[in-house]
C-alpha cells in the first residue's frame, strides 16, 4: 500500500463514521453546529496523529501482554493535553464540547487505529494513516455539523443564510438528538449508494 | 513470552513519563485557565451593571459593585432556577433601591439546556430587557400578576426565569432594602458601625458597645434561610428577623411566625415538630453565628 493510499484510507473508504461506523457517540452528540463538529474534529485528529506517532515509535518496546494499557496511558495523556489547550485558548468550544473532550480517550477510533496499524508500521505510515482517519472524522462531523446547523438553526458558523425569516422558525429538530440519527441516517445511504461502489 | 518485570519496567516508565509530561503542560495552561475563567465571570457582571470594580461577597454568586470613587453603586448576584430541561444559570445587576439594572441568561455554549429555538429563547434581548427597572414586586409573569411578557411556547422557562430573578433579589438584595436595617433586631442601640459588610454590625449606643447585630445564610428544608440577629453583651438575643425564606407553607414557615421568633429572647427553643428541618436549621444558624461573632462585642 502506497503512502498516497494510506492517508487517503481514512477520508472516504474507511471513513470512521460513514463507513466503519465507529467513534459514532461523538459524532452524534457534537455535530449540531459546525464549530463544534469541527472543533470535536481536529481534537480527536491532534490525539490519533499524537498517539499513532508515539506508538510506533514504542512499537519495538511495548511487551505485548500489556500493549492496550500502554496504549491508553498515551492516549489519555494527549486527550488531557488537549483538554487543558483547549480550556486556555478556546473556552467557549471546550464549555460546547464538555465532557465529550475527556471522552475522546475512549473513542475506539483512536484505540482501534493504535492497536490495528501504529503497533505494527513505521513511524511515518502511522502519522499519515492517523492524520487520514482524524481529518475523515473530522469531514463526517464538519458535514453532519453544517446540515444541522444551516437546517436546524438557519446559521453556518453563526451567519444567517436564508433569511432572517427562515432563522425564526428553523427545523429545530434538527439540532437536537433526532436530528443527528436522521443526518447520519441519510448521510450514510447516500454513501452506501454512490460512493462505495465506485471504490 | 516477556517477562514480569519487563512488563511492569515498562508500564512503569511509561506512566512516569506521561505523568512528567502532563505536569508541564498543567503547569503551562493553568494560569491562562484561570485568566479566561475570570474574564469570563467579568464580562458578564459588566453586561447586568457598569462598575469600576466587583468585589467578591460570596465566590462565584454574590458581588458588590464599586465605582471609581469607592462608593457602593449596586450587586450582582447569580442564581441557578430549574427551568424545563435543566438549571438556567442567570446574572443579575440590582442598583441600591432594588430595581433590576440588567439580567444576563448564560447561553447554550455556557451551559444553558433549555430546548434550543423555544426555551433557549430565554437569552435574546427581547425577554431579558424587560427585566430593567423592575423591583421584585413586578418580576413575574403578566399572567401571574407581574409584568413579564412569557415567551410563547416557553412558559416554563420564562417563568423559572421571572422567579429565579425574584427569589435571588429577594435572598441577595435583602440588604439594600429597608428591612435589613440592624435597628429592627437592636432597638436599644443608637447607631450601628458596619464591620463586616451586609453581615455584621456593632450596636453602639453613645461609646458603649452594646452587642452585634449579624446576618447569615443556612440551608433550610426547601431553599436557604437568611436571617438577622442582634445579641447583646448580656448575651441575650436583643431580636430576630427573617429576611429570606421559602420553607414550606404551613409548616417550616413557621420560622416566620412571631411567636417563634418571641422564643429566642428568653433562651434557644426546641425545635417544632412538623418543622424540624427548617427551625433546627435556624437554631444551628443562630447558635453557629453568636459563637462566630460574639468576639466582636469588646
Amino acid at each position: 500500500m502506497s503512502r498516497l493510499n494510506i492517508f487517503t484510507r481514512g477520508l472516504i473508504k474507511d471513513n470512521a463514521v460513514f463507513v466503519l461506523m465507529i467513534g459514532l457517540c461523538p459524532a452524534l452528540a457534537t455535530s449540531s453546529t459546525v464549530r463544534d463538529g469541527f472543533g470535536m474534529g481536529l481534537a480527536a485528529t491532534f490525539v490519533v496523529v499524537c498517539s499513532n506517532l508515539i506508538i510506533s515509535m514504542l512499537r519495538k518496546n511495548i511487551p505485548n501482554e500489556v500493549r492496550i494499557p500502554i496504549f491508553i496511558l498515551i492516549i489519555s495523556t494527549f486527550v488531557t493535553m488537549i483538554d487543558y489547550m483547549m480550556q486556555a485558548f478556546q473556552p467557549d468550544l471546550y464549555r460546547a464540547l464538555g465532557v465529550f473532550v475527556p471522552l475522546i480517550v475512549v473513542n475506539c477510533m483512536i484505540l482501534g487505529r493504535a492497536e490495528a496499524f501504529a503497533s505494527k508500521r513505521s513511524v511515518i505510515d502511522s502519522v499519515l494513516d492517523g492524520l487520514g482517519t482524524g481529518l475523515g472524522f473530522t469531514i463526517a462531523l464538519t458535514i453532519m455539523g453544517t446540515l444541522r446547523e444551516v437546517l436546524g438553526n438557519g446559521t453556518f458558523l453563526g451567519m444567517t443564510v436564508f433569511g432572517e425569516a427562515f432563522k425564526n422558525s428553523p427545523v429545530i429538530f434538527m439540532i437536537m438528538s433526532p436530528g443527528a440519527f436522521l443526518v447520519i441516517g441519510i448521510l450514510k445511504a447516500l454513501i452506501n449508494k454512490y460512493v462505495k461502489k465506485e471504490l | 513470552m516477556t517477562s514480569i518485570r519487563q512488563m511492569i519496567i515498562t508500564l512503569f516508565v511509561v506512566a512516569v513519563t506521561c505523568a512528567i509530561i502532563l505536569s508541564f503542560v498543567y503547569a503551562f495552561t493553568e494560569p491562562r485557565i484561570a485568566e479566561t475563567q475570570a474574564q469570563l465571570t467579568l464580562s458578564g457582571l459588566e453586561e447586568v451593571i457598569t462598575a469600576y470594580e466587583y468585589k467578591v461577597i460570596i465566590p462565584d454568586t454574590l458581588w458588590q459593585a464599586v465605582d471609581s470613587s469607592g462608593e457602593n453603586i449596586g450587586v450582582v448576584f447569580r442564581v441557578f432556577p430549574q427551568g424545563y430541561a435543566g438549571p438556567i444559570p442567570i446574572t443579575v445587576g440590582l442598583d441600591n433601591d432594588g430595581k433590576i439594572t440588567g439580567i444576563r441568561v448564560a447561553s447554550a455554549a455556557e451551559g444553558l439546556v433549555e430546548t434550543p429555538g423555544l426555551g433557549a429563547k430565554i437569552t435574546q434581548p427581547g425577554f431579558t430587557e424587560q427585566f430593567k427597572g423592575k423591583t421584585a414586586t413586578d418580576v413575574a409573569l403578566e399572567q401571574e400578576g407581574g409584568s413579564i411578557d412569557a415567551i410563547t411556547a416557553a412558559t416554563i422557562s420564562s417563568r423559572a426565569v421571572a422567579t429565579g430573578v425574584k427569589k435571588g433579589i429577594e435572598m441577595y438584595g435583602a440588604c439594600l432594602m429597608p428591612s435589613c436595617d440592624p435597628g429592627i433586631v437592636f432597638s436599644d442601640a443608637d447607631k450601628f458601625v458596619e464591620v463586616i459588610k451586609d453581615t455584621l454590625w456593632k450596636a453602639v449606643r453613645g461609646s458603649d458597645t452594646l452587642g452585634v447585630v449579624f446576618v447569615r445564610v443556612v440551608q433550610g428544608y426547601l431553599d436557604d434561610i437568611k436571617f438577622m440577629v442582634g445579641y447583646s453583651a448580656e448575651k441575650r438575643i436583643t431580636g430576630i428577623s427573617i429576611l429570606y425564606s421559602q420553607e414550606t407553607e404551613g409548616l417550616g414557615e413557621v420560622i416566620r411566625e412571631e411567636e417563634f421568633l418571641e422564643k429566642f429572647k428568653i433562651g434557644i427553643p426546641e425545635a417544632i415538630s412538623g418543622a424540624t428541618v427548617s427551625t433546627k436549621a435556624l437554631i444551628n444558624g443562630v447558635v453557629k453565628g453568636i459563637e462566630r461573632f460574639e468576639e466582636y462585642i469588646e
